[in-house]
């Protein structure tokens, strides 16, 4: 049994002030003041609670307010049976700054690591109900935008069950928008803008961009670019309050470089296997960029991103279709020129579409 | 001993050192970068231990018992019950935009707006709450038994009218919502009494009201002066054009320098009229700092900042508590029997889920 003179104490029901020796019996200690004895507390229960000036501060578990101030130098005795004070908090004091810093560093390395590349692995995961749902609650009826006439819906269809094998889960609708863009969303939805059908010469450079965000449908870039997207937003701490630019963004919504190359290949497929010349949609691209300085300029205006604001042209992707023809392969027009016409005057037949998008963007 | 007869000294006094504060800020900011954000909870609760620590009220240190980790808990419960929600609302009104239903999303968007305005005013409250909870002296705590989601409803509609009239009740709508907020606070077995007055703020905030506006009419009065002395534009030729653009930088100057000093003008009064209808018992508030002591303390800042190239920026806790502590005097007695614990709750989880919101000092 040891003694320890004058330590400061607060019983945590009053505010007085009481000067105590600590009696040491065993695990537990009893506090003396004068004739009175409290106790006695189990040092179990002891725990550290802050350093005040130059004081340690003990508290007791289960009872607000009691205190036990230590000032000075603790006899080694009674220190070894006191929690030990804490500096950085828990894990840091354990490991010790210098490894902390280390660990933490790596930690949020990786950290950093997954929330670049999980978009590709949990992609795959998100099942096809929940895609479905979201296309629909993204895109349902575009408002009535989109244009549909008994033959050009025929020559829509054809063209897309020519660029792939399962058209049934795919939803391709031409919207009555003159804006130079196609997009890709969840649930297997495809927009071609009319402003795209207008621009385009032959049915062949519609077929390679239409099988392109096909491309993107299929290799389930869609799920990843929208993870990717809802990461960065919960890590950067907060998503853009702007209307337009979010709508800008959805529509633009960028893919790796990577995915470009995935769906170029699988437009290339799709076109080789549809016996459909792939230089047309080489020119196309070609055209695009010369377009984009004057036309695409003015579409920026109004705040909507063009077809290659979201995917840049390189030489090397005009090449690569150019490249992919196949020498004496019997190539066919991807659509007749009626079925053509029908499906590049749809919007203007169609005169319940809704044009334009009908909001402010700004 | 039991009457604590204030001194002639301040009842508050601070004894910290920046070199001491250093010492904490610096690891604090090491370990924070390398969490990538997460240490700062642990980080603001070491800081302030430190200042509550060095923080004299009358004969006894002030304790901090707030924990970084019951901080971090709040913050994921924000960010699960609505900052999670929050995304989805803005995923959901994106969708209702594209989809032609402008309206719709548009009524979202204002629920959320209006469920973000009641949290705002309900985090204040919870704010103060939560520290006064984990502030002790002499062993006693503060703290409050209303969970404030009156006073949310108080905010939104006090801060409206506030701004209905052309802005000109805000000063109202300041110091109402600051007695709201005191009077539903108590330290130990007492409650705090909030009286504060609004009328005695107007002349000042008239001043910072119609600053703009008399720098506009001033630099009108000067330039048609001018005109009128200098006679036909033509004969002034270039020294005319000198003289305005000598105007215009100097009314522009005089825009971002008179404006802030109507600010703190405003903001040291108002400070002053809140602090000093706070009573608590038989205890009175007071807060010295006119607006000369805002202004230099504010240049100050401002000079640590650029001339450290913002690494300055992490004593900003310390000097505002420095200047908070200097500047708060009490008077009348404390009856330290009498002071008994408080019995108000404190939520076991550390606090409730709001407290994360942890905005501004008192
Ligand atoms: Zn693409």
């Amino acid at each position: 049994m040891s003694t320890f003179f004058d330590v400061a104490h607060y019983d945590g029901q009053k505010a007085v002030k009481r000067k105590v020796e600590v009696q040491v019996v065993g695990p537990q200690f009893y506090l003396l003041e004068n004739e009175r004895c409290t106790g006695p507390f189990a040092f179990a229960d002891v725990a550290y609670v802050t350093k005040q000036g130059e004081a340690d501060v003990y508290g007791l578990t289960g009872h607000d307010g009691w205190r036990l101030i230590l000032s000075g130098p603790v006899p080694s005795d009674l220190k070894g049976l006191l929690p030990a004070p804490r500096r950085y908090g828990g894990w840091v004091d354990r490991l010790g700054i210098g490894k902390a810093v280390i660990a933490f560093a790596l930690t949020s390395a990786a950290a950093v690591a997954v929330v670049l590349f999980s978009p590709q692995w949990l992609a795959p995961l998100i099942p096809d109900s929940v895609d479905d749902r979201l296309g629909d609650a993204l895109v349902g009826d575009f408002g009535g935008r989109f244009c549909h006439t008994p033959a050009g819906d025929a020559a829509l269809q054809k063209l897309v069950a020519s660029l792939d094998d399962a058209p049934q889960d795919l939803r391709v609708e031409v919207a009555n928008i003159d804006m130079l863009n196609a997009v890709a969303l969840p649930g297997g939805n495809v927009i071609l803008f009319d402003g795209l059908l207008k621009q385009a010469r032959s049915p062949d450079e519609v077929a390679g961009v239409l099988a392109h965000e096909i491309g993107h449908v299929r290799e389930r870039h869609v799920m990843q670019a929208l993870l990717r997207q809802m990461g960065l937003a919960v890590v950067l701490g907060g998503v853009d309050g702007n209307k337009g630019a979010m709508v800008n963004n959805l529509l633009a919504m960028s893919y790796s470089r990577n995915a470009e190359a995935e769906a170029d290949a699988h437009s290339m497929q799709a076109l080789g296997s549809a016996n459909i010349l792939p230089v047309g949609t080489a020119s196309f691209f070609d055209r695009l960029a010369q377009l984009d300085g004057s036309e695409g300029a003015v579409k920026d205006n109004i705040g909507i991103t063009s077809y290659l604001s979201s995917h840049p042209l390189s030489a090397s992707r005009k090449d690569a279709f150019e490249k992919s023809i196949v020498k004496g392969k019997n190539y066919k027009p991807a659509l007749t020129p009626s079925e053509w016409t029908e499906l590049k005057t749809m919007c203007a037949q169609d005169r319940k579409a809704k044009s334009g998008f009908g909001f402010d963007f700004n | 001993m039991n009457n604590e007869q204030l001194q002639t000294h301040s009842a508050f006094r601070f004894h910290g050192s920046w070199q001491e504060f250093a010492r904490i800020a610096f690891p604090n900011l090491l370990l924070t970068i390398v969490t990538l954000g997460i240490y700062r909870f642990w980080a603001t609760t070491r800081e302030r231990e430190y200042l509550w620590g060095k923080t004299d009220f009358i004969d006894e240190r002030l304790e901090w018992t707030g924990r970084g980790m019951e901080l971090f808990i709040g913050f994921i419960m924000v960010f699960l019950l609505i900052g999670l929600p929050f995304i989805v609302i803005q995923l959901v009104s994106q969708g209702l935009i594209f989809q032609g239903l402008p309206v719709l999303a548009g009524l979202l968007t204002f629920a959320m707006f209006l469920s973000l305005f009641y949290l705002t005013g309900l985090a204040y409250f919870r704010a103060l709450r939560y520290r006064l909870s984990r502030t002790y002296w002499r062993g006693i705590r503060g703290g409050s038994d209303d969970p404030g989601f009156q006073y949310g409803l108080s905010y939104m509609w006090k801060t409206v009218l506030g701004w209905l009239p052309l802005f000109l009740m805000v000063p109202w709508a300041m110091i109402s919502l600051w007695n709201d907020r005191w009077n539903a606070m108590s330290f130990g077995p007492h409650r705090f009494s909030a009286n504060a007055q609004w009328t005695p703020l107007m002349k000042r905030y008239l001043l910072f009201y119609l600053v703009p506006f008399l720098i506009f009419v001033g630099a009108v009065i000067f330039g048609m002066s001018m005109a009128a002395s200098g006679g036909t534009p033509d004969a002034l030729g270039g020294t005319g054009m000198a003289v305005g653009g000598v105007l215009a930088i100097v009314a522009v100057l005089a825009f971002y320098i008179m404006l802030p000093l109507a600010a703190l003008l405003f903001y040291s009064k108002y400070f002053r009229m809140a602090v000093g209808g706070l009573r608590l018992h038989t205890l009175e508030f007071e807060f010295r700092a006119r607006a000369v002591d805002w202004v230099l303390f504010f240049l100050a800042n401002m000079a640590i900042i650029i001339c450290t190239l913002g690494i300055g920026y992490i004593f900003m806790p310390y000097r505002n508590w420095k200047f908070f502590v200097e500047h708060m005097e009490a008077y009348g007695e404390i009856n330290i029997d009498e002071l008994t614990q408080s019995q108000t709750v404190v939520e076991k989880h550390g606090e409730g889920l709001l407290d994360a919101f942890d905005v501004g000092a008192i």
